[in-house]
């Protein structure tokens, strides 16, 4: 049935639209430094978007998503710097590498139902192993880190991901709308609907036939084999991987921080979340240098409070609060 | 007026010319200020070692001020995030900055690399220890610091000379590391470099240890049935105290304690939390030379920036970060210009003699490198880090062999 101009679900339609059109001319209109923040918003977005797939559909809580996208970057790069291999070819084997590690997660978590918070334990485990793995793996340079040439001559290869900031932005804009269209397509399909039962109730979900193991696997694999891509363009982008930072917990919670403000298990909602986090933290920023509270710490403490406040104003998230004040949905999307 | 003084020789009148010629530029530049963009992990995790820094920022500006720089610092917080420090790198150059200084750790320093190539601005490496740094390619960074390798190199040389120099006969040594990202680095860099150095001693055991135990004893006990005579150690300062917690427990009392390059020895935490135990650890760094005048004025200068800090403590993060400040200073001074490529290319022509660091002249190889960066064995004495070798840095005699914990005060 198609939305009649008036709906909210056309004027859902038109928001998006002109969002998309005014991400498509940032990079003519504003400078470098608002571009930077525009990137990393859309970076936000779309690994906040893999992340929701896992446990804003399906219910599984991981914080340990760094793991994926370690795997991701460590896989491509190796691949290029020390064979030769693309990354176009590359971020297959980084997504495959991903699927993998979350198979034996997803394996052991299922097999032995490690559920809850204790599967959660579980994916932090795998990220830290791995943290500590690299940090020993001398081959991929340990824990001096990983780097990838940066020559003058490379410069416009696009097929080996090397290009100027404009590049990797619309390269971000380009991932951030696929994360979108396939969490799209994702939940409206069959297995969404099967993630989203076994997300209200695993035990009612199987009673009505839902294979909720294989669900679950499904989930673990999409979302790792999506972090994983992101994986390949933190590391192309940033040309180099230190399994300190890239394994580090806090890589897990900048990923789920989006869709948890944002709104879990809502399509928008990893969109509006990184939206709001990475400007608000910039805005911060300057707002304590303008009234000349500038000291070190100050903004973790105020942004820490804003946090609060905004989780406390809009406990589902700001999208549905967002969505319901601008009447852009009739239901929760 | 006699008429010879009004004479005009030829020389003089080409020199004249060329000064004249030359005068706009350098006048310029005197006249306008660069602008340098201090990008340092002033919170976060970081942020100890980053305040440190911050504070050498600081004291620089009255010294390069009297050295005749005309410098503007602009204090920027990375707040230990290579995101915050890739974006507030674009904003300090939006804001006019002419080049940028830091910051302090490989990755958050990389994040900034690339967007000072990209947009032509020099990036003058303050502290980042990882060798690729300068290998990856960029043409508008140098670095103004050991690489990881240098740092063992150095330090593991003058474990030799300062122990063959005190006259103390070592013969077998053990290795002790943090078992972190940094004394991962540092177990494998000794690892590779021990063998090829010819060393006097052996190395009889390497053990590592979870720097977030609650003690050490098991290491130390395992290090009292081994007896060396050397522990080579690479700790922070909070595993440090509990190493030396350990060590006094168990009388454990090896002819020297030294770190062959890693900091926690030299924190006033650590100083502070053991008090006279913490006198006679021994580290080799790259170590403000207390001898050179420009160190002296560096240190009057923190005394008056920051009064509740002592200098001792400090000169390693505020002197690296004094140099950077300075290369970029002389540069712009020199190339009479603040446009990125012509100060890059002045910033790579660096040649200076009277600096802070111990070490030669702080000048940059092909990949932006400084190779003359040497290290010098800094001892806790009277709970004060003091240079005891080399001699031309040296304020004191090394105490070696360490004196018992008995009895100490």
């Amino acid at each position: 049935m198609s939305a009649s101009p008036a709906s909210p679900g056309a004027r859902q339609t038109v928001a998006l639209a002109l969002f998309g059109l005014a991400l498509v001319a940032a990079p003519f209109v504003v400078d470098r430094y608002i571009l930077s923040i525009i990137l990393l918003c859309l970076i936000g977005a779309y690994l906040g978007q893999a992340w929701n797939i896992l446990m804003g559909f399906c219910g599984l809580l991981s914080l340990g998503h760094a793991l994926y996208l370690g795997l991701g970057a460590y896989g491509a790069a190796a691949l290029y710097v020390k064979f030769g291999i693309g990354p176009w070819l590359g971020v297959f084997v980084a997504m495959a590498l991903a699927v993998a590690a979350s198979f034996v997660i997803g394996w052991l978590g299922f097999r032995f139902r490690i559920e809850g918070v204790y599967f959660s334990l579980l994916t932090i485990a795998f990220a830290e192993s791995a943290r500590i793995g690299f940090d020993n793996w001398a081959w991929l340079g340990g824990a001096a880190g990983f780097f990838l040439p940066v020559r003058a001559e490379d410069f416009g290869q696009y097929w080996n991901l090397r290009g100027g900031p404009f590049f990797f932005y619309y390269l971000a804009l380009a991932l951030a709308a696929g994360g979108l269209f396939v969490s799209a397509r994702l939940r409206a399909s069959k297995l969404g609907h099967a993630w989203l039962a076994i997300r209200e109730d695993a035990q009612a979900a199987r009673a009505l036939g839902v294979n909720v193991t294989r669900a679950r696997f499904m989930a673990l694999f999409v979302s790792a084999a999506m972090t994983a891509v992101g994986g390949v363009y933190l590391a192309f982008w940033g040309n180099n991987i230190f399994p300190g930072q890239i394994f580090d917990m806090a890589h897990s919670i900048d990923i789920m921080l989006g869709p948890i403000v944002g709104g879990v298990g809502t399509l928008f909602g990893p969109i509006v979340g990184s939206f709001l986090l990475v400007p608000l933290g910039e805005a911060l920023i300057e707002a304590l240098r303008a009234l000349g509270l500038n000291a070190p710490g100050a903004k973790a403490l105020v942004y820490g409070f804003l946090l609060m406040g905004i989780i406390a104003a809009a406990p589902s998230g700001v999208w549905p609060w967002l969505a319901r004040r601008l009447r852009l949905q009739d239901r929760e999307q | 007026m006699s008429h010879k003084n009004l004479t005009f020789h030829r020389r003089a009148v080409l020199a004249g010319a060329g000064a004249l010629i030359a005068s706009p530029a350098i006048v310029r530049a005197q006249e306008k200020k660069l602008k340098i963009g201090v990008l340092l992990p002033r919170s976060g995790f970081f942020a100890q070692a980053g305040q440190s820094c911050h504070r050498g920022a600081l004291a620089s500006v009255k010294v390069l001020a009297d050295l005749g720089y005309n410098v503007e610092l602009m204090h920027i917080d990375t707040e230990s995030n290579a995101d915050v420090a890739r974006t507030q790198a674009e904003k300090a150059i939006n804001e006019g900055a002419h080049c940028l200084v830091g910051a302090f750790e490989s990755g958050h320093t990389l994040a900034i690399a690339q967007v000072c190539e990209q947009r032509q601005t020099p990036l003058v490496i303050n502290v980042a220890a990882a060798p690729n740094i300068t290998q990856q390619g960029y043409q508008y960074l140098v670095r103004n610091f050991p690489t990881g390798g240098m740092l063992v190199t150095n330090g593991l040389k003058l474990v030799t000379e300062l122990t063959r120099s005190a006259g103390v006969d070592i013969k077998t040594a053990a290795f002790l590391h943090a078992n972190d990202t940094f004394g991962t680095s540092m177990r494998t860099a000794v690892d590779a470099i021990f063998p090829k150095l010819d060393m006097p001693f052996k190395l009889v055991e390497s053990i590592a240890y979870d720097p977030k135990a609650q003690d050490l004893s098991v290491e130390v006990t395992k290090l009292r049935s081994i007896n060396p005579d050397l522990l080579m150690i690479v700790t922070r300062a909070g595993d440090a105290i509990k190493l030396t917690r350990d060590m006094v427990r168990q009388k454990f009392e090896p002819k020297a304690i030294i770190s062959p390059g890693s900091p926690g020895l030299y924190d006033e935490e650590f100083f502070k939390a053991v008090g006279p135990y913490a006198n006679y650890f021994i580290y080799n760094l790259p170590w403000a030379n207390p001898k050179s005048a420009m160190t002296q004025a560096l240190e009057a200068s923190f005394k008056q920036t920051s009064p509740d800090n002592r200098f001792a403590l400090d000169c390693f993060n505020a002197g690296f970060t004094f140099e950077a400040l300075l290369v970029a200073a002389d540069a712009f001074k020199r190339a009479g210009a603040d446009d990125g490529p012509t100060l890059m290319k002045a910033i790579k022509a660096s040649s200076i003699k009277d600096h802070v660091m111990t070490g030669g002249p702080i000048a940059f190889n092909d990949k932006g490198d400084n190779l003359n960066i040497t290290s010098a064995s800094v001892e806790n004495i009277a709970l004060t880090p003091t240079v005891v070798y080399p001699a031309e840095a040296a304020t004191a005699k090394p105490v070696l062999p360490m004196p018992s914990w008995q009895g100490r005060k």
